[in-house]
């Protein structure tokens, strides 16, 4: 890859892509098998060392990586509104499988520090019906900065997922393009 | 006051009208083609969906002919998930996880073979508005602005081929301007021809684990006497029921209700899913790009409201849903 294709990547990581750019980085892409793959490693590390920084849920990796960290009794669901910075320490054959870190490592961060929204916005039927239903609703930041449900357990996510598909038959103004949402869900 | 009656009246009557004319007739004009050339087109290409920091690379087969619409899209990145459309069946395959699920679609086609009857309803609740022309995948395109005239529903920006009139470009805009989603066609063919096994999985399908969901009997809403208990008592103005239907879902066994309310542009679903047994659901709001879904626990059913509507929309909808305790 060419300096200038690293600049695009690491632009598109940092979010100061325009139109033009973007086009570029997509046809790149599409034309260039270890562009995509960098660009997949860019965006990962991005991910880990940015994306919890903001309110936004903990599984927003590969499946691999969250069920280590749920796997990890510090990380299991919180109380509600537990909501706290907390340190991340990632099992180390996470460090040894993930290529793309050496760009990672230039940025010097060795641990993932960050607010976690823990998923804690599901209820059971038993307390549900015998109580009157608490408002927790999630404040959503205004930008949809999610690809997945943020809702940390399986069942629920799929049960979100036969619905995102059943509604998007109805989807309007996307039209043609709605069916992406399906298609892209959870890749990071 | 006869005088005053039919003055009143036909100020009434006058609203409408001034409100759709204060939209560009070219405008609304497009929008109608565009809704058309997306499923009577046949195409072939390969567009990014953007949301947030996520951008996917997704390659889109379309062919309409006598026998109706086929479509088939697989991502480029990551896992190779596909969607597969035909007539009847949504088939969303998942290789990581070695699923698929197929879904049959409901009868009438839903929504988008009826959105040109239903722009003319949205028009009272958009500003629609013809921009510049630009360029986008090396074609021309229109550039149409449409503004919602609430907090209620998004807005919307398209760019609209001059030739075939498919959409190009579509950006999804919030209620403070910013853009939520973007998805733009990087190379597009439409003169082409798709061969089946392009439309066809590459996956092999002995492997995978199935899930079939079927519909139960139709409901015409308009007649049904068998009238459903349970009710939404709150909609932005301008959103109406579009589509009813229960389905059982092979996976669990459960009834599914899903009722659908649009605006001509914008669409809500309300599911409904009795209970079987001891599970947890979403209790609150949660999103996937810019669909935001709002769930809760209803006389032992799960009630979730899902559409490309903002947060608060769905969760106002969701917080007025009522259910009629006497049969």
């Amino acid at each position: 890859m060419t300096a200038k294709q690293q600049e695009l990547l690491s632009a598109f990581v940092d979010g100061e892509l325009n139109q033009q750019e973007l086009d570029e980085l997509l046809s790149l892409m599409d034309s260039d098998e270890s562009a995509r793959a960098d660009f997949l490693s860019y965006q990962f590390s991005s991910d880990v060392l940015r994306g919890y920084t903001s309110r936004s849920e903990p599984i927003d990796l590969s499946s691999r990586i969250s069920a280590a960290l749920e796997s990890e009794p510090a990380h299991q669901p919180a109380e509600v509104a537990g909501e706290k910075a907390r340190v991340l320490k990632l099992p180390d054959w996470f460090w040894k499988q993930t290529a793309g870190l050496a760009a990672a490592a230039s940025i010097g961060a060795l641990a993932v520090v960050g607010v976690i929204d823990q998923p804690q916005n599901s209820v059971t039927p038993e307390l549900a019906q015998a109580q009157p239903q608490p408002q927790v609703i999630q404040q959503q930041p205004n930008i949809a900065a999610s690809n997945r449900w943020t809702v940390g357990e399986r069942e629920v996510e799929d049960r979100l997922n036969n619905y995102l598909v059943d509604h998007n038959e109805y989807a309007g103004a996307s039209g043609l393009f709605s069916y992406a949402r399906v298609v892209s869900y959870g890749e990071e | 006051m006869r005088f005053l009656l039919h003055l009143f009246l036909a100020m009434a009557l006058a609203l409408p009208a001034v409100s759709y004319a204060a939209d560009d007739e070219k405008a609304i004009q497009i929008l109608e083609r565009m809704t058309e050339a997306a499923k009577n087109l046949t195409y072939e290409g390969v567009f990014a969906y953007q949301s947030g920091k996520n951008l996917q690379s997704i390659r889109i087969y379309h062919r309409a002919d006598a026998r109706g619409e086929l479509e088939r899209l697989i991502s480029l990145n990551g896992a190779a998930r596909e969607v597969i459309r035909s007539n009847d069946m949504v088939t969303c395959i998942n290789p990581e996880g070695k699923q698929v699920n197929v879904s049959r679609r409901p009868l009438g086609r839903g929504f988008p073979s009826d959105l040109p009857r239903r722009l003319s309803s949205a028009t009272p609740f958009y500003d629609v508005k013809l921009g510049d022309t630009d360029r986008i995948a090396g074609r021309k395109a229109y550039e149409l602005n449409i503004t919602p005239v609430d907090n209620y529903r998004y807005g919307y920006r398209l760019w609209v081929d001059t030739q075939t009139y498919l959409l190009l470009k579509s950006e999804l805009l919030g209620t403070d301007g910013d853009v939520l989603e973007t998805f733009a066609f990087s190379s597009i063919n439409t003169d082409v021809h798709i061969p089946d096994h392009k439309l066809r999985s590459q996956m092999a399908g002995e492997e995978m684990t199935w899930h079939r969901s079927e519909p139960e009997e139709p409901i015409n809403t308009a007649t049904s006497s068998q009238q459903s208990r349970w009710q939404a008592s709150w909609l932005p103005d301008g959103f109406s029921q579009v589509a009813y239907q229960t389905r059982l879902r092979a996976s669990n066994g459960a009834d599914v209700e899903q009722r659908v309310y649009s605006d001509g542009l914008s669409s809500v679903s309300i599911f409904i899913e009795r209970i079987r047994a001891r599970h947890n659901h979403l209790h609150g709001g949660s999103h996937v790009g810019a669909i935001n879904a709002f769930g809760t626990i209803m006389h032992a059913h799960f009630v979730t409201v899902v559409g490309e509507v903002p947060a608060d929309t769905v969760e106002k909808i969701g917080n007025q849903i009522s259910f009629n305790d006497t049969p």
